[in-house]
């Protein structure tokens, strides 16, 4: 049996017009996972926290974990925040002020009367866990950002609860600390199984510490699935946009001809010839450009013109125009390096990918999944 | 450490819940009905009695339109003089060279200094006959030929005048506060795009700060037009009457008392300040938007010059110095005249207040009574902006709440005050002749402050503390003890400070409801003036202004520094 369980959670907010914030949704966590929830501003991760945690109410659904029920819209249960047993961690760290770092992180157990040397000890496992043992007589104030948000964490972890979430907790934070405190966040979790949601709009973040990404939109899931496989198989255009393949060419074949962007291309493409229109949608990463197609063996090829380029230390950002569209390839300094460099604005050359790099994707956004072997354009 | 379930003991929380803290918020909110709605509803049903011939006896009398044309100067004149003053100085307030900035709280003095001792104080410098500064106005060549004034308190500019500096205080502060929420880039983005100083001001500014600028002038518009002290003390000895002095005296004027009539003049301002309460209420929404967060505050880019410090500083010395130090010296002779004689000067008057029992009883009524008064008002003010800013689930309670907060402050107290001498001379609460009248009274009025202030606290510490307090398994009464109020202190001590100080002042309410047993410093005052014999009365209001700055230092080291600027 599932440790968390959500049916039909659904939350709308009042106003002209009234936000649908959760839309009807249904998911399930077992119990030690790490669950990610991605999606851009607005689309209702804070919202979904705030259900499970009881801040906020919803309007209808279920939700129950280890088969008790936190929440039932029908059955008019609702449990208060405080008897969930859960932990959170929160955006704006949240440490009260008035107290000592050591007061902070006991305060889940105070709160739920465990006292006496346990839970001093308790404390102290969950400062050193987070390396804050040397600061647990300080207060908050006297903490720098990331070790603010460390003690957060311990807080969160310091009375084993249920389940710990967090809203965007990392985005206070620089990007070196950023990624130093999402790496101990993801050792955390590999040595104490906690069952965590996280919510973020930062994809790497994401794809680093998720088990499994859900992929949110105006309050439905889009896409659940383990990190690769969102990655690799977005399963819609939605999901593919944000998960960065930000390229977005209009297919169309007719006549034996495929166009991408309205140019005749030379190659194969992901999608079975019985679609005559579709999308396709890639990284920047994955194209490349050359002089000439033979230039680019394997690769499906399209004529270019040179738009500007930017340099990037390991990478140079091309901007190419392709019909009436404007491209964005970003090529690794490798040994096509000299012959990038010289390039000018205006020069004719060709653009090429791996078609097994490429997504193609319905006018409705749904993935088309391509045939065994990659048919070939034309018929 | 493995993940183990540990479940609460307590079975799963019904949204029945929901119907007990209803049932506890409605508790809370029906005796703060009757508190402010009683006084209302026994003065309309006096007014209205006896076919509501008050009204035409009262309205058709042939000095009532002078009396309405009086009371619209007083109101206009002063918040003009206010609306003026109170802007330029909170201006100044932020030009302040870096360390001169304490002088930011000073323009806040006056609301310490007791309104009776600041207009007593004008009455001894600027009475025309033995005035001080008049005396020594008369020196200057062209009125020396002058046996009395060039300047008469006792008429309706000056009036006007004195309560508009009074009112000065509170415009500064809502514009002050106004300016704090400015974000300093803007006013850079302004200058950097070629505006001077004043087009920055005028342009950028005032636009800006346009709703702080509203509700300053509706607040000092309300009270200006419920002023009762200024026109009491200084209206009787040129007959200038307004619909304030008239309701007092159609109860302590006549004989026999004529309570419909006070009731019935009262009406307009009762009009006035229930519709302003109500189109603030339905214009701007929930009160709680109007709270203002604490921001970083702006500096201007203009260089510091210690002309606004000049500019302060006068404001002080004429508001506040200048009358204390008439004051003083009238409370120090044994007579008042023109000159003053230094040999004379003892502390004589003060052996003769304390030698009586009255005096003294006064004064303990006051300190225990607004004390008591403070202390219950604490904790309401705090359930009350707990339940406007947080029970959202319970709109219509929370709007009822907001109006009924919000009523003591838009009803004058002089009106007021009679409505509380209705309803506290008859069954079911006979309290007249007690000191719980007074008790009640002052709870009544302070609860606008008190809500007001603890929400500004509040809404400032925002929502996180607070619920990551219940996530990590705290409930509502552990939250509220251990996480709000340690972190509102700042506020509370604030609250209390200004309550304290505005209630040991407080003179219009009390002289309403007092009785001959029942009196606290300002009624004593007011007897001791009416029966002319001043250097008592200077001593009488310096011992009020004592007590008030004390009890304004106490609360002040109770909530930290700082407090004074929160207000
Ligand atoms: N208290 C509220 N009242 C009204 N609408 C709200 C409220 N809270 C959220 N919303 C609306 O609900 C929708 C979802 O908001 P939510 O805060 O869950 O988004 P989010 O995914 O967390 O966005 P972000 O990444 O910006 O934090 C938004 O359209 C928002 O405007
Ligand atoms: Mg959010």
């Amino acid at each position: 049996m599932s440790h968390l369980l959500v049916t039909n959670l659904h939350k709308q907010f009042a106003g002209k017009p009234p936000t649908t914030a959760i839309d009807q949704l249904s998911f399930e966590i077992e119990e030690g996972e790490f669950v990610v929830l991605l999606g851009p501003s607005g689309c209702g991760k804070t919202t979904t926290l705030r259900c499970l945690a009881g801040l906020e109410k919803a309007d209808a659904g279920t939700i129950t974990l280890g088969g008790r029920t936190w929440f039932d819209s029908a059955r008019r249960v609702a449990l208060p925040p405080e008897k969930r047993n859960i932990g959170m961690v929160f955006q704006s760290y949240a440490l009260w002020p008035h107290m000592t770092v050591r007061r902070n992180i006991g305060y889940p157990l105070r709160a739920r009367r465990k006292k006496g040397q346990d839970a001093a000890r308790w404390v102290e496992e969950a400062a050193a866990l987070v390396g804050c043992q040397n600061l647990l007589d300080r207060y908050p104030a006297q903490l720098s950002g990331g070790q603010q948000q460390r003690v957060s964490l311990a807080r969160s972890l310091v009375s084993r609860p249920d389940l710990i979430l967090f809203d965007e907790p990392l985005s206070n934070l620089d990007a070196k600390l950023r990624e130093d405190v999402r790496a101990q966040l993801h050792e955390l979790h590999r040595r104490l199984r906690f069952t965590a949601v996280f919510v973020t709009h930062d994809q790497s973040e994401a794809l680093a510490l998720a088990e499994r990404v859900a992929v949110m939109r105006e309050g439905r899931f889009e896409q659940i699935g383990t990190p690769h496989e969102v990655f690799e198989h977005p399963a819609t255009e939605y999901v593919a946009d944000f998960i960065g393949l930000s390229v977005r060419l209009e297919a169309t074949r007719t006549d034996g001809i495929t166009r991408l962007a309205g140019v005749a291309a030379d190659g194969r493409l992901p999608a079975p010839v019985r679609h005559g229109e579709f999308v396709l949608r890639a990284r920047p990463d994955d194209l490349r450009i050359g002089p000439t197609a033979p230039a680019l063996p394997t690769m499906t090829t399209v004529p270019v013109s040179i738009v500007d380029k930017v340099f990037g230390g390991r990478t140079i950002d091309v901007y190419v125009r392709l019909g009436e569209q404007r491209v964005h390839a970003r090529i690794p300094v490798d040994d096509t390096y000299g012959w990038v460099r010289g390039l000018r604005a205006g020069d004719e050359v060709v653009l090429g990918f791996r078609p097994e790099n490429v997504r193609a994707y319905a006018s409705d956004g749904a993935a088309i999944v391509p045939d065994e072997a990659l048919s070939p354009l034309g018929s | 450490m493995a993940v183990s379930t540990v479940t609460s003991s307590t079975p799963t929380g019904r949204l029945l819940t929901f119907t007990g803290r209803r049932i506890a918020a409605v508790a809370f909110v029906l005796p703060l009905a009757y508190l402010v709605l009683a006084p209302i509803f026994w003065l309309q049903l006096e007014a209205l009695g006896d076919g509501a011939s008050a009204y035409e006896a009262e309205f058709g009398r042939a000095t009532m339109p002078e009396t309405l044309i009086s009371t619209a100067w007083l109101a206009c004149g002063s918040l003009a003089i206010a609306m003026v003053l109170g802007t330029l100085l909170a201006w100044s307030a932020t030009l302040l060279p870096p360390r001169l900035r304490f002088m930011r709280i000073l323009p806040i003095f006056p609301m310490i200094l007791p309104l009776v001792s600041q207009v007593l104080g004008w009455i001894f410098l600027l009475s025309p006959g033995p005035g001080y500064l008049n005396a020594v106005l008369r020196r200057l060549p062209w009125w020396s030929g002058l046996t009395g004034g060039p300047v008469d308190v006792y008429s309706l500019p000056w009036i006007v005048i004195i309560t508009g500096v009074s009112l000065t205080s509170f415009v500064y502060l809502f514009v002050s506060a106004g300016f704090q929420n400015i974000n300093s880039e803007l006013i850079e983005s302004a200058h950097v795009s070629g505006s001077s100083g004043i087009g920055v001001f005028l342009r950028v500014i005032l636009p800006i700060i346009r709703p702080q600028l509203l509700y300053g002038a509706a607040v000092a518009l309300l009270i200006g037009l419920g002023q009762f002290t200024v026109p009491l003390l200084l209206g009787r000895t040129n007959g200038v009457r307004v619909i304030t002095t008239e309701i007092f005296m159609a109860l302590y004027g006549r004989q026999p008392q004529d309570p419909a009539a006070a009731a019935a003049i009262g009406s307009p301002l009762l009009v006035v300040g229930v519709a302003v309460v109500l189109i603030q209420r339905f214009l701007l929404g929930n009160s709680s938007r109007f709270v203002t967060h604490g921001g970083k505050g702006f500096r201007p880019v203009r260089r510091s010059s210690v002309l606004p410090a000049v500019f302060i500083g006068t404001y002080l010395l004429l508001s506040t110095v200048a009358p204390l130090v008439g004051l003083v010296i009238v409370a120090l002779s044994p007579y008042w005249t023109s000159t003053v004689v230094p040999d004379a000067l003892s502390l004589d008057n003060f052996r003769t207040l304390f030698a009586e029992p009255n005096l003294v009883d006064a004064i303990w009524t006051s300190i225990w009574v607004s004390f008591l008064a403070v202390c219950i008002c604490l904790p309401i003010g705090f359930v009350a902006s707990s339940l406007l800013l947080r029970a959202k689930d319970m709109p219509v309670l929370r709007g009822v709440l907001d109006v009924l907060i919000a009523l003591p402050l838009g009803v004058p107290a002089v009106v007021f005050g009679v409505g509380f001498l209705l309803t506290y001379s008859r069954e079911p609460f006979f309290l007249y002749g007690t000191n719980w009248v007074i008790l009640v009274v002052y709870v009544t009025i302070m609860l606008p402050f008190t809500t007001r202030m603890h929400m500004s606290g509040m809404a400032a510490l925002g929502d996180a503390y607070l619920e990551a307090s219940r996530v990590c398994g705290a409930g509502p009464l552990r939250t509220n003890l251990q996480i709000v109020l340690p972190l509102l202190r700042g506020s509370v001590g604030g609250a209390a400070a200004l309550m304290f100080v505005l209630l040991t002042h407080e003179f219009t309410a009390s002289l309403l409801v007092r009785s001959t047993d029942v009196q606290v410093m300002g009624t004593i005052l007011y007897d001791t003036f009416t029966n002319g014999y001043y250097p008592l009365v200077a001593s009488i209001a310096l011992i009020m202004t004592v007590v008030t700055f004390a009890g304004a230092a106490l609360a002040l080291l109770v909530g930290g520094a700082g407090t004074l600027e929160d207000l």
